[in-house]
């Protein structure tokens, strides 16, 4: 007799091998959440020619009018459109999000690699400075970041790009150490060729996917925190259409005109939700453990 | 044990100095000048230069620097350029409410999220696992500002259960300070009014505080529960005819909870970091509040002194985390 739960244990252990797009485009919560992000992204792109609207003209004759076939999502307190307002605010949150991961896995990706290329005291420099800088919670370091710095939008992205870092540098790191003992490296240093051009061409090169996945994990939590920061009243200064400081604007008005703060609200958490539900569904892939 | 408390102790040395050095670089990288903020815009140069002087501004950077730790050893932060107290006193006064919010979203996330993590679990793949995962990862996805209006457009603007602002009403006096937690020191002196009115003004910002967590938890509890499920002593425990809350409590859950310390854990610093929004938007008067406020000032001993002490705590707990996960595992005693 054959037991059934080892052929359908069989069966799934069968469907693991299917590479990973397969498995991405069969999990219906990232296909859900891909299917979001994209319509976001094209929102993002088509902005100036889905609306008629101008995101920055004053036109105080129109202020807080509720929603309508004219305007969505109504009008703010000097009159623009909400909608309009979004939808150059998803230009800006997810370029502004993607730039902050990339900066950030570069120069993090560059700094774990020395790292763990050199070892010795270079390393217990470099590891301790990023344990520095782990001990912090992340939202309240790059707040004080930004306060000191000064309030604006450049400000807000410099400090999150420097919170994320050492997230990089650690998987770098760790790529690295193994990297090093690896033939290809071994010969490149008796052919004579140095560290420099060595961790370039062939440990960076060798590191770079787990930080490619760390990455796409991360820009929604880097939006989020972008987003916060302008609700702080620390990042995108009025009248940037940012998300978060468009909610924090429209807070006062909350319990009036309550479709001012809500509508950028909700397509912050759609944005952030769909980035998480993909997340997951590569967190899942990687991690067979949590594949059940 | 004794031995990686002992570790963990000399690296908090090292951690605390560490955080103090980058508080020191930050608030001396400022692009305005505190004297001049300080002494106002009318102010005469001589009247600058004076102020200057008093906070040490003209000395050179290493002295400044061996003046601030020696402040910070003898518990000194630095005078608050806002509120023109010691930034020490400023922070104990706003600590309690800090505190009593956070343990309070603290507790709503494990009453909530641990038995819906097993629930979640035990009826894998149906009705109430898609429910709360979707729970979930709204959780972890909605920003803080955000499910926050929508509690107080609902809760508040609509049906207008619960107050949406401050720790308790303004026409009720505070209870008798004890512990200054409103909800236990109007419990010990018996102030029912108190007490009802500092309850109610808490469950929102709590609750809003909580989401987060409690999604962390819910996730991990659901993840581990499913791993712990699946293993032979649960098998073996099963054909012995046990089952149902025994099974799943005392055989399951124990086991299930060692990784849910560490994510707990590591989940306290964005609890800290939503403090300080939750206060924001909930007119809470905790450090958050107290610090979002200083920002508009350019209060940097404000801002550095709670930067400071939020992120000594952040360690502290994680060293309790480590210590529970020893507890809880002991297989780690070697």
């Amino acid at each position: 007799m054959i037991n059934p739960q080892i052929v359908t244990e069989a069966k799934e252990k069968n469907t693991k091998t299917h590479p990973i797009w397969f498995k991405l485009k069969h999990n219906k919560m990232t296909t859900i959440g891909f299917l979001v992000l994209f319509l976001i992204v094209c929102l993002a792109i088509l902005a100036p020619i889905l609306t008629p609207y101008d995101p920055a003209k004053i036109n105080v004759a129109e202020k807080f009018q509720g929603p309508s076939l004219q305007h969505l999502f109504g009008t703010d307190e000097v009159g623009r459109d909400i909608l309009t307002r979004i939808l150059f605010g998803a230009r800006l949150s997810l370029g502004v999000g993607l730039l902050v991961i990339f900066v950030a896995a570069c120069i993090g990706i560059f700094i774990g690699a020395v790292s763990g290329y050199f070892g010795g005291i270079i390393d217990q420099i470099i590891m301790r400075v990023m344990d520095m800088l782990l001990a912090f919670p992340t939202l309240i370091l790059a707040m004080a970041l930004t306060a000191s710095l000064g309030p604006s939008l450049h400000n807000a992205m410099m400090a999150i790009a420097i919170v994320e870092i050492p997230i990089y540098v650690r998987l770098a790191r760790s790529e690295t150490l193994v990297l090093r003992e690896k033939l290809f490296v071994k010969s490149a240093v008796v052919f004579g060729i140095k560290p420099i051009p060595i961790i370039l061409k062939h440990i960076i090169p060798n590191a770079v996917s787990p930080v490619i996945i760390q990455a796409t994990l991360d820009v929604g939590n880097a939006i989020l925190m972008i987003a916060t920061l302008g609700f702080l009243g620390l990042g995108a200064q009025p009248p940037t259409p940012e998300w978060g400081s468009m909610i924090s604007t429209g807070w006062k008005y909350l319990l009036d005109y309550w479709w001012y703060p809500t509508f950028p609200g909700i397509f912050l958490f759609l944005t952030s939700g769909a980035l998480n539900l993909i997340g997951d569904g590569v967190r899942d892939i990687l991690d067979p453990k949590s594949n059940r | 044990m004794m031995k990686m408390v002992m570790r963990r102790m000399v690296f908090l040395v090292f951690v605390i100095f560490g955080v103090s050095l980058v508080t020191f670089i930050l608030s001396h990288i400022i692009p305005g000048d505190p004297a001049s903020m300080m002494a106002g815009q009318h102010a005469s140069k001589q009247a600058v230069e004076h102020i200057r002087q008093q906070l040490g501004l003209d000395q050179p950077i290493w002295i400044q620097y061996v003046e601030y730790m020696k402040g910070l050893l003898s518990g000194d932060l630095g005078t608050s350029i806002r509120t023109q107290n010691p930034v020490i006193d400023d922070l104990a006064n706003y600590f309690p409410a800090t505190l009593e919010l956070a343990i309070a979203a603290f507790i709503i996330a494990i009453l909530i999220g641990i038995p819906l993590g097993i629930v979640s679990a035990v009826k894998k793949n149906q009705f109430w696992d898609h429910a709360s995962r979707i729970f979930s990862i709204s959780g972890v996805s909605i920003p803080v500002f955000f499910s926050g209006l929508i509690a107080i457009l609902i809760f508040y603007g609509y049906l207008n259960w619960f107050p949406a602002n401050g720790r308790i009403d303004m026409n009720i006096n505070p209870p008798t300070r004890i512990t200054s937690f409103y909800i236990i020191d109007s419990l010990l002196s018996g102030d029912m009014i108190a007490l009802t009115s500092s309850l109610q003004h808490i469950v929102l910002p709590a609750l809003v505080l909580s989401y987060a967590q409690l999604a962390i938890i819910t996730r991990q509890v659901r993840a581990s529960m499913l791993e712990v499920l699946s293993q032979e002593y649960v098998r073996t425990a099963r054909a012995n005819g046990i089952h149902g809350y025994n099974l799943l409590i005392r055989y399951a859950l124990r086991n299930a909870l060692v990784p849910t310390v560490t994510v707990i854990g590591t989940s306290f610093g964005a609890l800290l970091g939503g403090a300080v929004v939750t206060e924001t938007i909930f007119d809470w008067p905790g450090m958050g509040k107290y610090v979002v406020d200083s920002i508009a000032y350019l209060d940097f001993p404000a801002i550095m002194g709670f930067t400071l002490f939020i992120s000594i705590g952040y360690v502290l707990i994680n060293l309790m985390v480590d210590v529970t996960y020893f507890i809880l595992n002991p297989q780690m005693k070697e």
